[in-house]
């Protein structure tokens, strides 16, 4: 369903060059539950960019259904971002002047649905993340992890074709951690494609796959864990 | 403690020289605007005769028509019959009076070739040069034997002394004025009372007259008149006396009355002659005199132009909007130093220290705002002077008492705007701007 | 458009709309009584005079020589005056409309001196006296040379002709001013005097007052020592004829004085110089007060514009293209200024019903409120627009940025 292959991201400015991604490649399958890890520095935030459509990159090929988004302009881009992709941000990045009803309406309103039927998506969403009776309510009345299940409804409400998560349980404590990676995971048992970057192993494990990203480029994991477990001593 | 904060304040203002120019600048507009139109206002409403106004009386009595009053609403005419000033002049009731009323005489200079011109004439009596304080620069008036006596005697301005004596003491020396000799007992110095209230029915501001004469020798050679003649019915007959007879008005009477008691007395004064007077078929209106002090008549002859109060009016809304935009900008920019703010109190600054740390840094801006607007209000005083031309020549000078109500005003302002911004800034959590988002 | 949540999330962030509002409404205020005062004032300035402005000019003759014999002077000066090559006619007048100074007497339809008079603005002239203003005679005819009568300072006697204006006809007689033809009326309470033609239109001297365009024409020569000549010229040749006019009465006769010479395009200008500058003054306040508030919505749309960075990443992230984002900023602007502008048109009404009662000024013109409404929303879009471009052109991969 996705295809990145040989992707690079070159940073130019007058002093320096910087690669932050070299001849990255990624298979990813309608399903597939893909963890992305790196320590910092790494290129994961890139990565998470460039398959968000949130950046141009330099050289490479990544396709989308099939779709070369490559070489799309800015309108269109904006367009697969919304119909395609669910994103779920490490901060949640919900709109604090919004209750949770127009948060959650905000990439519908973008598609063009009727209010009817915006009106069933966000209701069932909600239901589903299990805050339909706050509906009315303003993310800061809310918990970190509900509202990360507020984000979650957003990003699920236009039916994407994937998820993709930035450190999901960055801000949370232990506890709704678990709770919203149980989310998560339940919401790929239902077939939702999840692309999920984090530097925690431990969120890694929890994918059905990893894929490694070292100095840009895709690497063995085991390296790290050797430096971690040396800095355990 | 309060240096300090003054130093923060002026770094915090240099740090966003752009945004801190802005409000600077919206403060000196609205400023700028209101002190030009305070200060034509506070000039055309200003005491021309401080120490003496409450002394000096404008007397009017109701001789018009039954039928109808003179002034709306039911008030007396504003000047006097020659009948009536006469009368009151005999009767020298009170501690110094003086009737008086606006000429033009045409002045023929001695030397050869030298063309005659005409020059502003004010007919009165010797009362009027201690009752209105004219500052002499040679001689003085004239007294009150002269008056009686039918003297020709004249007192010069100084710019006519000027003309046609070249500045010298020309007391003794003659003028001729209509063709005949008037003696020169006075030259006086420079005075301009603004308003012009001891006759602001012909002209507010207009400059004090050129020459005076006494009014006895204006009637007694029929010199022409200038200024206002109102008359409800015509005279009775033809010819000079006749005119003296009737009840036009074209005279104004002013007494000085020193204390209440004076000025009681002499209210009592004018009601027993307007009541002889009756008698004798005059005055068919009802008893209606008036006496008035000097701030009291200016304000009912409504010396300050309906104009210039509407554009005072306006230009305090003006100041309205500016303020408002000062509070948007101050608003932003103390907001955009949320961190700045939550480190000070992280570090142990109360609210109290950042409120008044706040207030100063309006304050300076306001004292930025005043100083810029006290240009402003320059240049806006010199666009009046360039719009209305001579006429307002007079009116258009900042004394130090409008500078510093400039500046205060500035100050005040944008304390006033800085408040709401400030205590928002206030509100900010110790160190909760500190964490990355 | 998505209205609903951009009410909503302005609602919960109010202070910076609320203060755009109100400079809007209080903006509003200001320029509609402004612009009401200035459209006053100009309608009264144009009010025409009558005479034939551009082509007149007057002057003053005073005397002073012991052996100044006026009556004489005033007949040769005027022969001279209108066989000048150039001039058209000239007159010997005591005032001209709009020059501030003047004579007024009352007029009534009964004698006596119950009956309320009708004031009204005397100007004497000669059988000259039509053609030297340019004035148009509606009805009935001018004076005959040996209608003018004499008239020294203390004369209370009228002569028994006058030709008034039409204006001063329908206030004497309301129901059929032009049959005012060839009737009576009475001056000084009793002294009959008859109507024996009808001007179109004069202009009193005193533009304030109003009975403005109340006059009448009575044929003396006055003898009051000073007097005005008033010489109307053939079009073109004003300016070139006044130092000739004015070299020749001086020449003439030593034992007077001639000044004050002005034509009466400056007669006009003198009289509304405080209209005229008080338009000027307004003018220039009004686009003062426009540009300042364009400014602070600048500014604090910039303000409002950063405050918001994270959160127009993220939804440009979710999917909302560039012009997505600018049209939220218009609109939300366009709310703002909505609500100002009528909070603006209350106060604009408030102001002006208080300065009516105050100064008397008038009630203004019902479409100029709407007519602001739609500038000042205007303005407003002009002026967000620079910050909701910018705002539009926050890149996407603001949303992911962690600092």
């Amino acid at each position: 369903m996705l295809s990145m292959k040989n992707i690079s991201m070159v940073y130019r400015t007058d002093l320096v060059e910087t690669h932050a991604l070299r001849e990255f490649s990624l298979e990813v399958r309608e399903g597939d539950y893909v963890s992305v890890t790196g320590p910092s520095g790494s290129g994961k935030t890139t990565f998470l960019n460039i398959a968000g459509l949130l950046e141009q990159f330099t050289s490479g090929i990544y396709e989308l259904d099939g779709r070369d988004v490559s070489q799309l302009s800015d309108g269109e881009r904006s367009k697969v971002r919304n119909e395609k992709i669910g994103f779920i941000f490490q901060g949640f990045n919900l709109i604090p002047d919004l209750n949770l009803f127009d948060n959650v309406d905000v990439p519908l309103r973008y598609r063009g649905f009727s209010a009817a039927e915006r009106k069933r998506r966000i209701e069932r969403g909600l239901d589903m993340v299990g805050l339909a009776s706050r509906m009315k309510h303003l993310p800061s009345q809310l918990s970190g992890g509900q509202q990360q299940r507020v984000a979650i409804a957003r990003a699920l409400a236009g039916e994407p074709r994937f998820l993709l998560a930035d450190e999901p349980t960055g801000n949370l404590d232990s506890q709704m951690a678990l709770s919203v990676m149980e989310l998560i995971s339940d919401i790929n048992r239902f077939g939702t494609t999840i692309i999920m970057v984090t530097h925690d192993p431990a969120l890694a494990g929890l994918a059905q796959r990893n894929v490694h990203i070292r100095d840009g480029r895709v690497s063995d994991i085991g390296a790290d864990t050797q430096i971690v477990a040396a800095a355990r001593g | 403690m309060f240096n300090y904060y003054l130093k923060l304040g002026w770094l915090s203002i240099r740090r966003n020289p752009l945004l801190s120019a802005l409000m600077i600048a919206a403060i000196a507009v609205g400023i700028g605007a209101c002190m030009t139109t305070i200060t034509v206002n506070y000039v055309m409403s200003g005491n021309p005769i401080p120490h003496k106004s409450d002394q000096l009386f404008y007397v009017q009595l109701d001789n018009w028509d039954p039928n109808v009053s003179s002034e709306e609403p039911l008030e007396p005419p504003d000047q006097v019959t020659y009948t009536d000033a006469m009368a009151l002049m005999r009767a020298g009731t009170a501690y110094r009076q003086v009737a008086s009323n606006r000429s033009g005489l045409v002045l023929e200079p001695h030397g050869e070739g030298e063309l005659p011109f005409t020059v502003d004439t004010r007919n009165t009596f010797a009362d009027f040069f201690p009752m209105f304080d004219l500052p002499f620069q040679f001689g003085s008036g004239w007294d009150r034997a002269a008056d009686a006596g039918l003297e020709r005697v004249v007192v010069l301005s100084r710019e006519i002394n000027e003309r046609v004596f070249g500045g010298e003491d020309s007391v003794g020396r003659s003028v001729r004025l209509n063709g005949m000799d008037f003696r020169v007992v006075g030259v006086i110095d420079d005075w301009l009372p603004v308003p012009k209230f001891y006759d602001v029915t012909n002209g507010a501001f207009n400059e004090p007259e050129e020459i005076f004469i006494p009014f006895n020798v204006a009637v007694e050679y029929q010199l022409p008149r200038n200024g206002n003649t109102n008359c409800w019915k015509p005279s009775e007959g033809s010819g000079h006396e006749a005119f003296l007879a009737s009840e036009c008005v074209w005279i104004q009477f002013w007494a000085e009355l020193r204390n209440a008691q004076e000025e009681q007395d002499y209210l009592a004064f004018l009601n027993a002659y307007t009541g002889q007077q009756k008698a004798l078929g005059r005055f068919p209106r009802p008893l209606n005199n008036r006496l008035d002090d000097v701030m009291e008549w200016m304000e009912r002859e409504e010396v300050v132009e309906d104009d210039a109060q509407v554009m005072l009016g306006l230009s305090l809304l003006f100041l309205v909007v500016c303020l408002l935009n000062t509070i948007g900008l101050l608003l932003a920019k103390f907001l955009g130093k949320s961190g700045d703010i939550g480190l000070r109190r992280a570090l142990g600054a109360t609210r109290a220290t950042l409120f008044i740390q706040h207030m100063i840094e309006a304050g300076l801006i306001g004292l930025g705002g005043g100083v810029l607007g006290l240009g402003l209000a320059w240049l806006g005083l010199r666009g009046i002077e360039a719009l209305f031309g001579e006429f307002v020549k007079n009116l258009v000078g900042m004394d130090w008492v409008m500078v510093l109500t400039a500046v205060c005003l500035a100050i005040c302002s944008a304390l006033l705007a800085g408040l709401y911004p400030t205590w928002r800034a206030c509100r900010v959590a110790p160190a909760g701007q500190l964490k990355t988002q | 458009m998505e209205l609903g949540p951009i009410w909503r999330a302005m609602m919960r962030n109010k202070t910076g709309a609320v203060l755009i509002a109100l400079q809007i409404a209080v903006t509003m205020a200001i320029m509609v009584n402004a612009i009401s005062i200035m459209q006053e004032r100009a309608r009264v300035m144009a009010r025409p005079s009558g005479v034939d402005e551009h082509n007149i000019f007057h002057i003053l003759s005073v005397g002073f020589a012991e052996d100044f014999n006026e009556r004489v002077t005033i007949e040769e000066d005027l022969d001279a005056l209108r066989s000048l090559p150039g001039v058209v006619d000239a007159i010997q007048t005591n005032s001209v409309p709009l020059s501030g100074g003047g004579w007024s007497m009352g007029l009534q339809t009964e004698p006596g001196a119950e009956v309320d008079g009708t004031g009204v603005a005397v100007y004497f002239v000669d059988e000259h006296g039509l053609d030297a203003f340019g004035l148009n005679l509606l009805s009935g005819e001018n004076f005959s040379a040996t209608d003018v009568g004499l008239r020294d300072r203390t004369s209370t006697e009228w002569p028994g002709k006058t030709l008034v204006t039409r204006a001063t006809a329908e206030t004497l007689f309301p129901d059929d001013p032009m049959g005012a033809l060839g009737k009576t009326v009475y001056i000084n309470d009793d002294e009959p005097i008859t109507i024996t033609g009808i001007i179109e239109q004069m202009q009193a001297p005193w533009n304030g007052w109003d009975g403005v365009e109340r006059v009448m024409l009575v044929p003396q020569h006055t003898l009051f020592g000073a007097t005005r000549y008033l010489i109307r010229t053939q079009a073109g040749r004003r300016d070139e004829l006044m130092p000739q006019v004015e070299t020749l009465l001086a020449e003439r006769n030593k034992g007077r004085i001639v000044r004050s010479m002005q034509t009466m395009d400056e007669t006009r200008e003198r009289s509304y110089l405080a209209d005229g500058s008080m338009i000027k003054m307004l003018a220039f306040v009004i686009a003062l007060l426009t540009l300042i508030t364009a400014l602070g919505i600048v500014g604090l749309a910039s303000f409002s514009v950063n405050r918001r960075t994270k959160q127009i990443g993220t939804r440009r992230a979710l999917g909302a293209p560039r012009g997505a984002i600018l049209r939220y900023f218009m609109t939300e602007n366009l709310m703002i200024s909505l609500v100002g502008v009528l909070l603006g048109g209350a106060l604009a009404v408030g102001l002006n019903m208080w300065m009516v009662e105050a100064f008397s000024l008038t009630r203004i013109n019902a479409w100029l409120l709407p007519t602001a409404m739609l500038t000042l929303c205007l303005v407003g879009q002009l002026a967000v627009f620079g910050p909701a471009r910018k705002a539009a052109s926050v890149p996407p991969a603001v949303a992911t940025r962690t600092v």
